[in-house]
Formats: C-alpha cells, sequence, structure tokens
C-alpha cells in the first residue's frame, strides 16, 4: 500500500492508501468529534459531526471525513469558521432531539451550544439515530434483530413488531453490542429482547466483574497479550464479528490459531502447579451462593484489592458499605468432614482482611477462630495489632449462616450462628456480610499430574517428597521436584524458599554436566523375553519400556534405579539385576557358606 | 416473429411495414395515456371499435390508441389522420357522429378548439398550445401506438441502434453525444456524454446502464408519459448508451404509482427481443444487451442516483455517504450510468439527426428541446416541448394560454421540491439549466407548476416542508431534524402563532441543512422556503406580524364574512354549510358565526356568483354582526 | 392462512432465490393481498434468506406497501404540488370527514382505507384521486360523497 501526505489544520499528515481523512487525522492525533462513527463498522455519514472543509484540485468544499478518502496532497481544516458553524449547528438539532442523552450536552458544552432554538423532544430522549446498533447487529453480528422502520421524520430503531414482548420472532442473542455501542446509552438489551442476556464472568475477578470474549487474563499476565475465549466469542459461533481485527492497528489477531501441543526435551523438571480453593458450597449451611454476602476470601481478595472490580471499596451487592463483617476461619480445613490438615495460611490472611477493613472502612469486624497460628516471623506482632485495632476474636467455629432473623435487630442483616467455646455459651451474630477463609486442597487435576510423572501423593493428597527433612524438594524420580502448594499448604515466604531449592537442585544437576546412573540396574535378555510386557507393569520409575520392532521390553538404564521389582516378576525369568546376578548371589551364598 | 440478423433484414422489415399502410387511409388516434384513460378513453375505444364496423367502415378506417399528447387538460383527445383534425374532450356519445364525418369528410365543429376569440381551429398542430411547441422527443407520441414495434419501426425506430452498431465505435458514439452537449434531464443538468465517459473508462466488469423513471417531482410527469407513450426510443436510447460505454445489463426503474408505465415497457421489451433488437447478437453485431424492470416503491429519495442503485439491490432506497461516484462504483458496488427517461429518448435522436442538427437547439449552454409539465393555475395544462432558451412568458402565456379566471400571476415553481418559485418579474428570463439556478431555482425533470394570486407562498413552502419531512429517508441528522423544525416553524407561521425572528431562524436552519446534509434531497430541501423568503419575504413578515395572509389561504388567518349588502338570505350556504355555523332564514340576511366555523370554504364556493355575499378577509376585524332588526330582507317588489 | 401462504411461495417461485428481488417481491405480494402480514414477512424471509427485520424495515419504508390491513377499497388522495395549488387540501379534508378517518388509516367496516399519495402524474386533471384502479380528475368536495357511493 502507497503511503500518502496530507495536511491536516497545517500538519504534514501520512496515512495508507485506503485511508479515510478521519482515521489519517485521528492517526496524527488530531480530534474530530463523531457519533455515528465506529472503527469497526462501514462509514454511514448520518452524525454529520465529522464535517471538515478541505482544499482539493483549488475547490473548497466541506466533507464527511468519516468516508472522504484520504488524497495525496489534500488541505484539511477540521475547525475552520464554516465547519465549525455547522457543527454548532448539528449538535443544537442533536440536542434539541434527545434533549436527554448526556453525551450530547456534553458536546454541546464542548461547542458553545446553548438551549436549542427549537422545539426539544422529551426530556428523556436520548437516541439520536446513529445507527450504530442497527449496523454492529447487521454488519457484525449478523443477527439482524433491531433495524431502522419507518423513514423521515419518523424514523425509528425497532425490532420487528416490537417483539420485545412476543419471542417467537426474536432472533437477538442478547450479545449487548447494541447498547455496548449505543454513545447516548439509548438502548438496553431489555429493549431488544425478553431474553436474560447471560454475562461472562471474568475468572480471575472470581465472577465479581464481566469480561469481553477477547481479554487480558489478568494485569501483568505472561505472556502480557489478550486472548479469545472460543466459547463465548460471536465470531467463532457465527463466522461474523471480527471487530477486534478492525481495531488492531498492526493486524495482530489471528482466528486460524489453534491449541499447540509443543514437546520440550528437558534435564529435570520443577513441579509447582498450585492448589485449589476449597469450595465452600458443599457446606451448605454456610450458605455460600445461596446467600448474597457470603463471600469467599478469594472474592473478598479481589473486592479490597483497588486494581480490584470495585476499586478497593468494600460494596455489598446492594453497593452499600457493609456496617459489620464476620471472618470465619477454617472453612474446609481442620475439619473432619472435608480436610483435616490446617491450610496454614488462613490465620494470617484472615487478620489481614480484618486490618484492611479497618482501614478502608469503619465496620466492625468478628473473627470466628479455632486457634490462631501465628507462626511465621513478625506474625504473632501483627495479631497483637489487629486486636489492638477492636477486632473482635471469637473462639468458636460457626454451625449456620442465616438470613432467617428472629430479632428485629438481625432484619435485612446475616446472622452468624456459633458457639463461643470460651464462655460455653450457643450466640447469634448479625453482620452484613460474611467472608469464608477456604483452606487450600489439592488441585482437582493431580492425580492425573502424578500418575503422568510417576510421582505418589501423601494422605492429604498433595505430593509426596522424597524426604519431608533430607530431601524435601526432590521426588522418587530423579530430575522431577516440587515446589509450593502443590506439594502441601504453605504460605509465601515458604513457598519461594522451596521453589528456589527446587531450582538449586535442578541448576546443580545442570552444572554437574552429567548424571550419575545406578550401577546396580536391570537387564532385560532379549533373547528369552517373550515381549508380556508385565515388567513395565510393574516398574515403579516408569524405567521399562516396549521394543514394537523386536516385540521385546528395554530397560532405560538412567530411570532404573535397582529396585528389582520386574526381576522378581518376570515370569520368563529373562531380567536380571546387575550386580546381583542369580550366579553372583550363589556365589556369594557359597562363600558365605563355605 | 423472426430475429432480425443484419441490419438490412431491419430495413426490409421496415419497409414490408411502411409498405402495407397507406398514408392517406384516415386513421382515428385515441390518447391513450393515463390522464386521458381517467378521461375516459379506455371506455371509448371500443365505441369507436363498434361504430367502424357500424357504419361498414371496416378496413377503410383505422384505429390506433396513441400515447400522450400532451394537452391533457381537454382529454380524451382524437385526432384524425391524415389531416390531423383534433377533437378534444370527446365523449363515447360523440364517436357516431367523429366516424360519420370522417365518411362525408366533414367537421364535427362543436369538439375542435376554440380560441379566446371564439374562433375553432380544426387542425392539431395549428392549435396555439402545439403551434407555439417544438415537439422532438415527445412528438412521436401522438403518432404511434406504444404497444407496437412496428409503428415505431414504420416512423424510423431503431435505425440509430443499427447505425451505432455497424458504422461506429463505442468511441464515437461516445464523442457524438458530448458533441450534442446532451444534459441530463433528471435535476442536475450534468453532461451525459462525460459521465458515460466516466463509467466507460472506470475498472470493474460488468458495468450497469440504468434508466431513472422514479420520477418523484410532485408535478411533473413527462417520462411517464414518454415511457407509456414510446417506450421503445427509451430502450433504443438505452442499447445504444450500453454499447458506448460497453454495458450489457441494463435496468429501468419506474415507480409502481405508474403501471401502465411498466405494462407498456415490458411490452416493448418483449417486442424488442422477439426482433432480435435486444438479447444475445442485437441484429448480428455480436453485442448482447439485456434489460431489467424495477419497480420502485413509492419513495422520492429513491431518484437519488446511489438511493436508486441500493433500491435495485434490494435494499431500503437510502443514499450512500460515498465520495466516488456512482458512475464508477454504483450497483454492487461496479460502474453504473443513470440517466432519466427524457435523457435516454435524446439519445436516438442525436445519433439518427446528428449532434450538429442538436446542438442547432437551444442556447449555448443546453442544447435541444426540454418537455416540461405545465400545471397548476393555467389554462392549458399538459406537456409541452420547447427548445431550451423559451422565455417562461412564452411558456405560461402563449402556450399555457395565462392564468384562469382573470386571475393575476404570481409565480412559477419549477424543479420540485428541491427548485424555487420564479416571480413574476423574471417572466422574460430565458429557460435553460443555467438560467434558472441564476434565479435560485432549477430546470429539475421539468415541472413547471404555475401559481395566480390565489396562492399563498408560505403556504406552498410548508407544502414543499411538509412533503419533504415525509419523503426524506431519515438517515442524516441536517435533513430529518432540520425538517421538522422547519415544518414546526411553518406551522406556526401559517397558523398565527409566528414570532419575529422565526424568518432569520429558518434562513439559519437552511444554511445547516443545505450544507451539512448527506444527499441531494437534504441539500436541496431549503430551497423552498429560501427562494420565497427571497422573493416574497413581505408575505411572510405579514404572516409574522400582521397575523395576514396576503392570498387569504391559511385557515387560522383568514375568516368568512357574508356582505350584508349583498346577501339575498337565499339559504343555500346555511343548508350546505357543514357544522351549522350560518344562522339566518327565508329573508333574513345570514350571518357566520366565527366561534363555530372552521373555514371549509363551502360557502364561498356556493354562494352564487351573481350574489358574491361571501368574502374571505385577512388581517382585519371581521365586521360585527348587523343588529338583528336589520336583517330582515326587504326585497324590492318588481 | 394457508391458502395465503400457498399463495405467497408461489409469488416468490417465480423469482430468483436472490435478496435483490425483496422489493419486486413485496410489491407483488403487496399487489395479492392489499398488505403485508407477518406470517408473509417470515415466509419470505426464510425462503430469501434476508433477516425478518430487514424485510419489516423495506415494507415500512415504502409508502407502496402495508404492514396494516387495508380496506376493501383504497382511496389515494394526490396531494402533488399541482393538486395542491388546485386545492387538493381541502378535498382531503372533506375525504377524511366523509369517512371519518385519517390518511394511513382503514374505516371500522375495512370498506376503505385512506392514503395521501405525493404524486400520481396526472398533474393537468388536478386535484385528483385514485380509488383502487380509477382516477378521478378535476375533483371538487362536492364529489366526494356521490363518487364513494359508487363503491360497495
Amino acid at each position: 500500500m502507497s503511503e500518502l501526505i496530507l495536511t491536516i489544520d497545517g500538519k504534514e499528515v501520512r496515512t495508507e492508501e485506503g485511508k479515510s481523512v478521519l482515521e489519517a487525522a485521528k492517526g496524527a492525533g488530531i480530534d474530530i468529534p463523531t457519533l455515528c462513527y465506529h472503527p469497526a463498522l462501514e462509514p454511514f455519514g448520518a452524525c454529520r459531526l465529522c464535517l471538515v472543509e478541505i482544499e482539493s484540485q483549488g475547490r473548497q468544499r466541506v466533507v464527511t471525513s468519516c468516508n472522504y478518502p484520504a488524497e495525496n496532497g489534500l488541505n484539511v481544516l477540521t475547525r475552520s469558521p464554516e465547519v465549525l458553524e455547522l457543527r454548532k449547528g448539528v449538535i443544537e438539532l442533536f440536542l434539541a432531539q434527545a434533549p436527554g442523552a448526556e453525551k450530547i450536552r456534553e458536546l454541546a458544552k464542548e461547542y458553545g451550544v446553548e438551549e436549542p432554538r427549537f422545539k426539544l423532544g422529551a426530556p428523556d430522549e436520548k437516541c439520536i439515530l446513529c445507527g450504530l446498533c442497527t449496523r454492529i447487529c447487521e454488519e457484525r453480528m449478523g443477527a439482524c434483530a433491531i433495524n431502522f422502520v419507518n423513514r423521515g421524520v419518523d424514523r425509528q430503531v425497532e425490532t420487528p413488531y416490537q417483539v420485545t414482548r412476543e419471542i417467537d420472532m426474536d432472533v437477538c442473542r442478547a450479545c449487548g453490542a447494541c447498547a455496548f455501542v449505543c454513545p447516548t446509552g439509548a438502548i438496553t438489551i431489555e429493549d431488544i429482547t425478553p431474553k436474560t442476556p447471560i454475562p461472562i464472568l471474568s475468572e480471575f475477578e472470581e465472577g465479581l466483574a464481566q469480561r469481553a470474549p477477547v481479554y487480558i487474563p489478568f494485569a501483568q499476565a505472561v505472556p502480557n497479550k489478550p486472548v479469545i475465549d472460543k466459547t463465548q466469542c460471536v465470531h467463532f459461533a457465527t463466522g461474523g464479528c471480527k471487530a477486534c481485527e478492525a481495531f488492531c492497528a498492526p493486524q495482530a489477531i489471528n482466528f486460524e490459531q489453534e491449541d499447540e501441543v509443543i514437546e520440550v526435551e528437558v534435564g529435570s523438571i520443577i513441579i509447582a502447579t498450585g492448589f485449589d480453593l476449597f469450595d465452600p458450597s458443599v457446606i451448605r449451611q454456610y450458605g455460600y451462593g445461596r446467600l448474597d454476602n457470603v463471600l469467599t476470601s478469594l472474592e473478598f481478595e479481589r473486592m479490597v484489592n483497588s486494581a480490584g472490580p470495585t476499586g478497593g471499596h468494600i460494596k455489598m451487592k446492594d453497593g452499600r458499605e457493609p456496617e459489620s463483617i464476620a471472618i470465619v476461619h477454617c472453612v474446609g480445613s481442620r475439619d473432619e468432614n472435608y480436610h483435616e490438615y490446617c491450610s496454614r495460611v488462613c490465620c494470617m490472611y484472615s487478620m489481614k482482611f480484618a486490618h484492611l477493613v479497618k482501614e478502608h472502612t469503619g465496620a466492625d469486624v468478628y473473627e470466628f477462630y479455632i486457634d490462631i497460628r501465628s507462626f511465621g516471623k513478625g506474625y504473632e506482632e501483627f495479631y497483637n495489632r489487629v486486636l489492638e485495632e477492636a477486632t473482635v476474636f471469637i473462639r468458636g467455629r460457626p454451625a449456620e449462616i442465616t438470613d432467617i432473623a428472629e430479632t428485629p435487630e438481625e432484619e435485612g442483616k446475616l446472622i452468624v450462628q456459633f458457639e463461643d467455646t470460651l464462655v460455653g455459651k450457643q450466640r447469634r451474630q448479625p453482620v452484613d456480610m460474611v467472608v469464608l477463609s477456604c483452606g487450600i486442597e489439592p488441585r482437582r487435576d493431580i492425580e492425573s499430574i502424578a500418575r503422568l510423572f510417576n510421582i505418589s501423593r501423601s494422605a492429604d493428597g498433595f505430593f509426596l517428597e522424597k524426604h519431608p527433612k533430607l530431601d524435601p524438594v526432590a521426588t522418587m524420580t530423579d530430575g522431577i521436584f516440587v515446589a509450593g502448594c502443590c506439594q502441601g499448604p504453605k504460605d509465601i515466604p515458604d513457598t519461594v524458599a522451596q521453589a528456589s531449592a527446587a531450582a538449586a537442585e535442578a541448576l546443580a544437576m545442570i552444572s554437574r554436566g552429567t548424571v550419575e546412573v545406578e550401577a546396580a540396574t536391570a537387564v532385560v535378555n532379549e533373547k528369552i523375553c517373550t515381549g508380556c510386557q508385565l515388567c513395565k507393569q510393574v516398574c515403579p520409575y516408569s524405567a521399562i519400556s516396549f521394543d514394537e520392532q523386536k516385540q521385546v521390553c528395554r530397560v532405560n538404564e538412567t530411570l532404573c534405579k535397582g529396585c528389582g521389582a520386574c526381576v522378581g516378576g518376570c515370569p520368563s525369568d529373562c531380567i536380571s539385576l546387575n550386580h546381583y546376578t542369580n550366579e553372583q548371589l550363589v556365589a556369594q551364598i557359597e562363600g558365605a557358606l563355605f | 416473429m423472426a430475429r432480425l440478423n443484419s441490419p438490412e433484414a431491419l430495413e426490409k422489415l421496415r419497409q414490408e411495414i411502411t409498405a402495407g399502410r397507406d398514408p392517406d387511409k384516415p386513421c382515428i388516434t385515441l390518447c391513450s395515456g393515463t390522464a386521458c384513460n381517467a378521461n375516459g378513453s379506455e371506455k371509448i375505444a371500443p365505441v369507436f371499435a363498434a361504430e367502424i364496423e357500424k357504419q361498414g367502415l371496416k378496413g377503410e378506417v383505422d384505429l390506433r390508441r396513441t400515447g400522450c399528447h400532451g394537452f391533457c387538460e381537454r382529454g380524451p383527445i382524437v385526432v384524425i389522420y391524415p389531416e390531423e383534425i383534433c377533437y378534444l374532450q370527446v365523449q363515447p356519445g360523440d364517436a357516431a357522429e367523429i366516424v360519420q364525418s370522417i365518411k362525408e369528410k366533414k367537421l364535427v365543429e362543436r369538439l375542435l378548439y376554440k380560441d379566446a376569440s371564439g374562433a375553432r381551429i380544426a387542425h392539431e398542430p395549428e392549435i396555439p398550445f402545439y403551434k407555439n411547441q417544438q415537439q422532438v422527443v415527445f412528438g412521436f407520441n401522438r403518432k404511434i401506438d406504444p404497444r407496437s414495434i412496428d409503428d415505431y419501426l414504420a416512423v424510423g425506430g431503431y435505425r440509430a441502434l443499427a447505425k451505432v452498431l455497424f458504422k461506429m465505435t463505442p468511441e464515437q458514439v461516445l464523442e457524438e453525444v458530448k458533441k450534442a452537449n446532451l444534459r441530463g434531464r433528471g435535476g442536475g443538468g450534468f453532461p451525459t456524454g462525460r459521465k458515460w465517459e466516466t463509467t466507460r473508462d472506470a475498472p470493474g466488469e460488468p458495468k450497469y446502464v440504468i434508466v431513472n423513471a422514479d420520477e418523484g417531482d410532485p408535478g411533473a410527469y413527462m417520462d411517464r408519459s414518454l415511457l407509456e407513450g414510446n417506450p421503445h426510443s427509451v430502450l433504443e436510447g438505452l442499447i445504444i448508451g450500453a454499447y458506448a460505454i460497453g454495458s450489457h445489463q441494463g435496468f429501468i426503474y419506474v415507480r409502481a404509482e405508474y403501471p401502465l408505465a411498466v405494462e407498456n415497457v415490458n411490452i416493448a421489451i418483449r417486442q424488442a427481443r422477439e426482433y432480435g433488437l435486444l438479447g444475445e447478437n442485437i441484429l448480428g453485431s455480436g453485442f448482447g444487451f439485456t434489460i431489467d424492470v424495477h419497480r420502485g416503491a413509492g419513495a422520492f429519495v429513491s431518484g437519488e442516483s446511489s438511493a436508486l442503485m441500493t433500491a435495485i439491490e434490494g435494499k431500503v432506497g437510502e443514499p450512500r455517504p460515498k465520495y466516488v461516484r456512482t458512475a464508477v462504483s454504483g450497483i454492487w458496488d461496479r460502474p453504473s450510468n443513470l440517466n432519466n427517461v427524457e435523457t435516454w429518448a435524446n439519445v436516438p435522436l442525436i445519433i439518427g439527426r446528428g449532434a450538429d442538427w442538436f446542438a442547432s437547439i437551444g442556447t449555448k449552454g443546453s442544447k435541444g428541446t426540454k418537455i416540461f409539465s405545465l400545471v397548476g393555475k393555467v389554462n392549458n395544462t399538459g406537456l409541452v416541448e420547447v427548445p431550451m432558451g423559451v422565455t417562461l412568458r412564452r411558456i405560461i402565456f402563449d402556450i399555457g394560454g395565462g392564468i384562469p379566471g382573470g386571475k393575476k400571476f404570481k409565480a412559477v415553481q419549477t424543479g420540485g421540491p428541491s427548485g424555487g418559485m420564479i416571480p413574476e418579474k423574471f417572466l422574460d428570463a430565458p429557460v435553460d439549466f443555467d438560467e434558472l439556478t441564476k434565479l435560485d431555482s432549477m430546470m429539475g425533470s421539468g415541472g413547471m407548476i404555475v401559481m395566480d394570486e390565489d396562492t399563498c407562498v408560505v403556504d406552498v413552502a410548508r407544502y414543499f416542508i411538509d412533503f419533504l419531512c415525509d419523503e426524506s429517508c431519515g438517515k442524516c441528522v441536517p435533513c430529518r431534524e432540520g425538517l421538522k423544525h422547519m415544518r414546526e416553524i411553518l406551522n406556526d407561521i401559517v397558523g398565527g402563532r409566528g414570532k419575529p425572528g422565526d424568518i432569520e431562524l429558518m434562513e439559519g436552519l437552511s444554511k445547516i441543512m443545505a450544507r451539512a446534509s448527506l444527499c441531494a434531497l437534504g441539500q436541496t430541501a431549503p430551497n423552498p422556503v429560501m427562494t420565497t423568503i427571497h422573493y416574497f419575504r413581505d408575505e411572510y413578515e405579514a404572516h409574522v406580524n400582521e397575523k395576514r395572509c396576503p392570498a387569504l389561504v391559511c385557515k387560522e388567518l383568514i375568516a368568512y364574512h357574508i356582505d350584508p349588502a349583498r346577501c339575498q338570505a337565499c339559504m343555500i350556504c346555511g343548508r350546505e354549510c357543514p357544522v351549522n355555523a350560518i344562522s339566518g332564514g327565508k329573508g333574513i340576511i345570514h350571518v357566520i358565526d366565527q366561534q363555530k366555523c372552521t373555514r371549509c370554504g363551502t360557502c364561498l364556493d356556493v354562494c352564487p356568483a351573481r350574489f358574491r355575499a361571501v368574502t374571505k378577509l385577512s388581517g382585519e376585524p371581521v365586521p360585527a354582526a348587523i343588529p338583528e332588526r336589520e336583517r330582515v330582507l326587504v326585497r324590492e317588489k318588481k | 392462512m394457508a391458502t395465503q401462504l400457498a399463495k405467497v411461495n408461489e409469488i416468490i417461485d417465480k423469482y430468483p432465490a436472490r435478496p435483490s428481488v425483496l422489493i419486486q417481491l413485496l410489491l407483488d405480494i403487496q399487489g395479492q393481498f392489499n398488505w403485508i402480514s407477518r406470517e408473509t414477512i417470515q415466509c419470505v424471509s426464510d425462503r430469501l434468506g434476508v433477516p425478518v427485520s430487514q424485510i419489516y424495515r423495506v415494507a415500512s419504508f415504502y409508502k407502496a406497501m402495508s404492514l396494516k390491513p387495508r380496506g376493501k377499497h383504497v382511496v389515494n388522495v394526490c396531494l402533488g404540488t399541482a393538486c395542491h395549488v388546485r386545492g387538493a387540501n381541502r378535498l382531503m379534508s372533506k375525504m377524511e370527514d366523509t369517512l371519518g378517518i385519517k390518511p394511513g388509516e382503514t374505516t371500522e367496516d375495512k370498506k376503505f382505507s385512506l392514503e395521501r399519495v405525493n404524486c400520481l402524474g396526472c398533474c393537468a386533471l388536478g386535484p385528483v384521486m385514485l380509488v383502487d384502479k380509477d382516477y378521478h380528475g378535476k375533483m371538487t368536495p362536492a364529489r366526494v360523497e356521490p363518487i364513494l357511493k359508487d363503491y360497495k
């Protein structure tokens, strides 16, 4: 594509052939107001706000920049007196048409348009008939659910036969594109369809915010690039849309990209697959998922985060700020119904929450605990500080969280029913919000990973290390290490320490340059082997492979630990262990006996 | 019918047709345009046929139903050839007498045209309405049966096409049209040859050629009459144009309101196809061309070229926001050339008689003739074809016969809703593309609506704005919203609610609409208001400041009053008044109750002309009713 | 209803199944039934592959098409410029009074529908009205009632 040079407001602007004057101006940072323009849609030329004055071949004309093609040597004025006068006139007409549109009022203010001299439309009228909604619905979404009807001064945006009240002609997918592009907020999905739109909830924000089908998974994601959610993207559903493509200047969007399986040959592997948060909805009596304002700790974590969905404001479902918050410890941990182990991190993060609540709001905080386990460096001090901040610590695991009030004070609140074990009494505590400090549990796919790497798991389900004291990062297989919560609950400092250790172990192997193999390894006598593969099944180290061509089993000496399981398991007695052959053993016995 | 495979075969056929026709054989031609049909022409035709048979003239007298003659005011029109004796306003009962007169070689005096002095004129070309015209494009309309291709061939039809296909290259055709300086008859007056060239040179195949017969200008119907009366001339022009441009597909976009035109053009296409004048390998030349007829569904804005092409694509006929000409990127983004019916009908004449002949007619910038539809408050309404450059006075007074009822001429509206009103002082201005533009009006498609002193210009301006409110597509803001407010303001003014500053507000709004609108409809929409303000500002001011309608038209500003000195207490008005607002009885002078009166004007209509007791007042108080005792009318005993 | 749809399908069969025939098709349907019903639109949409909302838009845009059932007789009063200056407004008022409906409406007995058209192209005969397929030229308010009586 060839480059064009034109002048916009006295500034030399370069653009590509095929671009409009508006695109050229935008590229050069020159602002031209628009209402009916959208980069992903064909220019419509209806709002007439993007008018500019052009001088081409000695002729001066006023044209709409959204669809006037950029030409070499074109002289464009975006704010000439003529343009400003016309733009003002157009804004006045818009203002008279849609006095309720905030965007129009802003434009009017910017261009010094006061009260229109014409008869005003209804005070709450917002629609300016720019057609963005109908065009995105047709051109991109391919639904064509809404369209213009009638003509002239009677033109409107409507669904055929106003199907909002009837479902049989409803072709709307409730995708919300119309409401999304509307510059004045005149259209809502409820205007279009009786269907309830299903929001796409952000995984990273724990469902507290919505995300688009194309999104960056979270801030500082690695790589920090957007991804397309195929299950939600309209393009993958209908073949249409591709609006993102129109926005992406470097044209980086590739709809053909598929998931790839990449094979990498490595010398060692560190497994750091992390954990899952305990799902508290299984504890029915705590009401998670049923009662508004019962949150998991991770949801609350997102809420208090200043980069989170509420901008760090603690808010209840109805938008109010809570006056009292209960934090329930050991949800799913130290509980023989769920996990018997202690999740180790909950006490401290619960206290952090208490501290943050006090910092953000004036709410009362009640911590329901069994024991406080503040064992790390500086942790006990933090506990004391939180105590001083007037956080109420109540020893006792709540029996139930309910919204059924028994007294007038409990109306409209959540009530925590518990036994205060220090007093030995049943009590009820009304609060506005409950945070469940959920425990850590093994990831739901830990079983398959364990099988893949041949790692054992301990009784709690986490990966089992080689030796809890002497080799806490290694596994029974050489070159495979574990780090972090996949091995057991731990907090960040512990995780960092373990991960560093694992990295050091791996580096040690690399820097050594060689691998010491076990001297006493099994060996298959291929002449006798029948290829029954029983040995392969019994090998705990996946050291035996089957040679399809020769129909025999073979031992990988670097993996073999010389445990001898295969030797004992071979029905045809064709496997022997180096240094422990039958002859050697017989000789040893003979030597000992005689 | 056999396909004609060479120009020689065409000429042979033509000779056969003319040979079979005796020029001296009497022929009754009956105008069968829509207007004459509406006046009863359809019913008269069978009566004539029966009468010819009855009087034993079968085979000796021909009967032919022709296209529109133009003099629609006096339809149905019957012309007897070869003498061209013209009978006007013929009724079924007159058939016997007319047929008889042919037999006896006499005239039916009472049906002849009567001029102002009362003298009868027998021959059609001598009637002043025709005498002052130069019917070139329109001329064959009254001679041929539009449903007979043989009739068209007999008058030399498709000769120009044969010439083009076998003796000229496309470039030569283009040059010829350019040399003739033919300008588009549809509105803007863009040079046709240059437009063709643009499409020809534009990249992309296929190319399309289109006939715009979406004649939306209210008050203009020449395209209808041409398409109804001589469809083959339009087809021939279109095929020639297609050859020059290199197109093989044409469209004719006709308003669905013109059912007869649709019917006749479809018949013509079928006939042309049967003769091998359309379709593959026309006349054996190797050039192929087909035409589809597309009916418009009633939208003025669809006459705009890009909107029309969108409509042909089957979509809502809205203008496209493109700065690329439709000549380069039109239907399905292919080069498309659009001309209106009259323009295409000029093409065979230019080819047949030469560009020099064509350029000898008309003025410097505007060549050839133009058909105007002369309507409104004028004696002889109808279609008139005159050379470019003829003055308005000649058209309205010499051809049109002036204003009926001895009223005074006030203005003539040209160019339809996009045009303007031209006041009396410019009556001597020559009519061509450039002169009309100088007068803030335009040629448009050739509507010429004459207005007399009883026409209120503010009311007419409001009428046009109302029309445009209805006909705008509503896409762009200046046009849609601007028209809405313009209508609001004008309604206020004619309703007596005008405020000082309203006129200036409309002027400001007009500028925004004219400069910021998307298509020509919006850009020219304020014209009716602008020109009337320009030429008749005093009338606007009378409406706004004095609450007075000088032409006594605007309902809310006028009052009906019965002059007690003239009222003969005949009770007619009292009986006819739909709201019983008139009191009085036999012998008691009638009085209108102004509270009840709806200003429908019935009383004025029915008051016998010799009394003329009902008058209209505006801007002055209605005289108080005369005291009860004076109301008794004392008639002088004879 | 089934017969109506059969007729609609018959009309559609006359044309190639291309979206570009939409307007011609709707005109034929309008001509056949005097209006375009919801079932018809659905049927055309299914056959041509044009979304319902687009067909609805076309039908609401063009004056020649009606989305409401119309009366047995359709009265079109021409309000073109030539007719206007010759008093078409008074003709229209009279018509409105006589039929008791506004333009675009249909009488309760479904006998008449009243429409305003912006030019019938018979300007020489103004004021003109078109009842079904009959033109009535040089109309006066007084002629309205006698003419309507002829349409039963």
